[in-house]
């Protein structure tokens, strides 16, 4: 069932560029398929939107300046062509480039979007202004607490993020499509209350995309970055690398690697030292004469299957073997799952699996309690804010 | 949409070309009057609607077209030179511009501030501008074979020949993009639903 996937010819079958004969296949694949199923449905909206791209009238005025620029003679780069009058000029053109474009940077920088700041401890510090109680954070600027101070920023209308003592956060975008925070250092909390994929926090190692979440990032001064998560799932990105978080479950990054294996907080403490190992000091074979898969293995519960989830990807020929023989052990695998092609990597037989597997590594009661609580906090907050307007 | 390109090109056929090589003003007017609005709106969206910058690129590709027009040998077809040239304008753009970054960016962020508080009453400009915003958000490599296939019209061939890549690349590269399209307007979806 899952070796016909069309996923990949879904544009294709969109845009009409399939043969009839493809074409039928991809329909027939789609009424029984739910996964691909969804996935169409996004395609499709993608095609919808690209085709109300509409086609922009070149000016009047194109003909002409072509016409002119074909009968334009290069300049002769002859010494005495370049008289005192022709240099006078080009210094006075330059001196008028540069206040124009000072004039441009000042009109930009006082008409960028921000995002309101409320002082909750101490003296934040918006660039060089201190907050007295509240203030505007916009585009491009950094928002510094020392260690008396905490703020709350208001994420747009999605959110918001609470910022501890000694950190130091900038906005980097705030658009419809894209909220965007760097957090150079220090500790911050988000409550997004957003669709997923809308906030993202960039940090020295890694990006964390909210996926509809609350959670806390913490950055040490090397740029090594602490992810916890408390409601929802969060995915922490470095180029090709991505670990997916749920709540419950935390994970570490390094600059360099990027993000590191995720795991549930409730893990045995040699669980957590074995994959802090592996991750990042793989060579350091002091701390243990056991190799630290070994242990993570040895240690797993059903619930780390979180865990060996993504080391599937990240280790090789037996030791993915193992992984796998242990996952199936720790939790049975659904009938359809293919063990050749998880050894593979097959993208979609590895999805499959995690889907499957995501009851065990999320407690549907306690995410929906935790849900209620950021929901109701920010409806509450929403509806006060309305009210003093 | 696949019908722009057809429809425009009909006017353009070998002795058009002939003529422009010739050094026919008249007919290089009439390629120039086929293709100018094709060739700007590329350049537009793939400058985040700066037309100032679009109307330069489009200057430059029917000046070069204008100077080199000789070169081209019927290898290919002229749509796929032609586009190629505007590819290639726009990615030399697109480097000469690296260096002035952050001006172009708050100009583009400016921008959309002041059309959000317009948004309000219009709904639909407000749809459009988040599609060309999006459109522009986009990777290059992922938003040239949006562009070259619902403002010019072509084919994944088509495509494929311009930018020099595997027709497997353009569907996959299609596919990204699509889909990158709707995770960023995701939040647009019941008003396009409406507006079909």
């Amino acid at each position: 069932m899952f070796s016909h996937h069309v996923t990949r010819e879904l544009s294709a079958y969109c845009n009409g560029e399939l043969s009839p004969e493809e074409s039928s296949r991809v329909a027939e694949h789609l009424i029984r398929c739910r996964r691909c199923r969804s996935e169409h449905e996004v395609v499709r909206f993608g095609v919808s939107v690209a085709e109300r791209l509409p086609l922009i009238q070149a000016p009047e005025s194109l003909w002409s300046a072509i016409e002119s620029g074909r009968t334009k003679i290069p300049p002769m780069r002859h010494g005495k062509a370049w008289g005192w009058q022709r240099q006078f000029a080009a210094v006075a053109a330059s001196i008028l480039v540069v206040v124009g474009l000072a004039a441009l940077w000042l009109y930009t920088r006082e008409s960028r979007p921000f995002w309101q700041v409320a002082r909750i401890d101490g003296t934040p510090r918006i660039g060089r202004e201190v907050i007295t109680k509240d203030g505007r954070l916009p585009v491009g600027e950094w928002l510094e607490t020392d260690a008396s101070s905490r703020a709350k920023i208001d994420v747009a209308s999605i959110g918001q993020v609470e910022i501890d003592p000694n950190t130091r956060v900038r906005l980097l975008e705030t658009k419809p499509t894209e909220h965007r925070l760097e957090l150079l250092r220090g500790r911050m909390s988000a409550y997004i209350w957003a669709p997923p994929r809308l906030f993202f926090v960039d940090t020295p190692s890694a990006v964390a995309a909210d996926l509809g979440c609350a959670y806390t990032l913490e950055v040490d001064d090397e740029g090594s970055a602490l992810l916890r998560v408390t409601a929802g799932w969060v995915a922490l990105e470095l180029r090709d690398r991505e670990s997916m978080v749920p709540a419950g479950a935390a994970c570490a990054t390094r600059p360099g690697i990027g993000p590191g294996t995720p795991y549930f907080e409730d893990a045995s403490p040699l669980f957590r030292q074995a994959i802090t190992k592996f991750d990042f000091e793989p060579a350091d074979s002091d701390w243990s004469k056991i190799p630290s898969l070994d242990l993570m293995l040895a240690e797993a519960r059903p619930r780390d299957t979180l865990t060996l989830w993504h080391l599937l990807s990240r280790v090789e020929g037996k030791d993915r073997e193992r992984v796998y023989d242990r996952m199936v052990a720790l939790v049975p695998a659904p009938a359809a799952l293919e063990r050749e092609r998880v050894l593979r990597l097959d993208e979609y037989m590895l999805e499959f699996w995690k889907d499957a597997l995501t009851n065990v590594w999320t407690d549907e009661s306690f995410l929906r309690k935790k849900w209620i609580k950021v929901w109701t906090k920010g409806l509450g907050k929403i509806k006060g804010g309305e009210g003093k307007k | 949409m696949g019908q722009r390109a057809v429809m425009n090109e009909t006017n353009v056929d070998e002795r058009v070309i002939e003529a422009c090589r010739n050094g026919d003003r008249e007919a290089f007017r009439l390629l120039f009057e086929t293709y100018k609005d094709r060739v700007f709106s590329i350049a537009v969206y793939t400058f985040n609607g700066d037309e100032g910058a679009a109307g330069d690129i489009a200057q430059q590709v029917f000046l070069k077209l204008m100077t080199s027009i000789n070169q081209f040998r019927g290898d290919s077809s002229f749509t796929t030179w032609l586009y190629r040239m505007v590819v290639n304008a726009c990615i030399d753009e697109r480097r000469r511009r690296r260096r002035f970054l952050p001006f172009g960016e708050l100009e583009s962020r400016t921008r959309m501030t002041d059309r959000k508080s317009q948004e309000k009453r219009f709904a639909r400009i407000e749809l459009a501008g988040c599609v060309q915003a999006a459109i522009a958000e986009l990777r290059p490599k992922l938003r040239m074979p949006i562009l070259l296939k619902y403002v010019e019209g072509l084919s994944y061939e088509e495509i494929a020949d311009v930018l020099s890549c595997s027709k497997g690349t353009v569907a996959s590269r299609l596919n990204r993009g699509h889909k990158e399209l709707a995770r960023r307007l995701g939040h647009l979806r019941d008003q396009v639903i409406a507006g079909e």
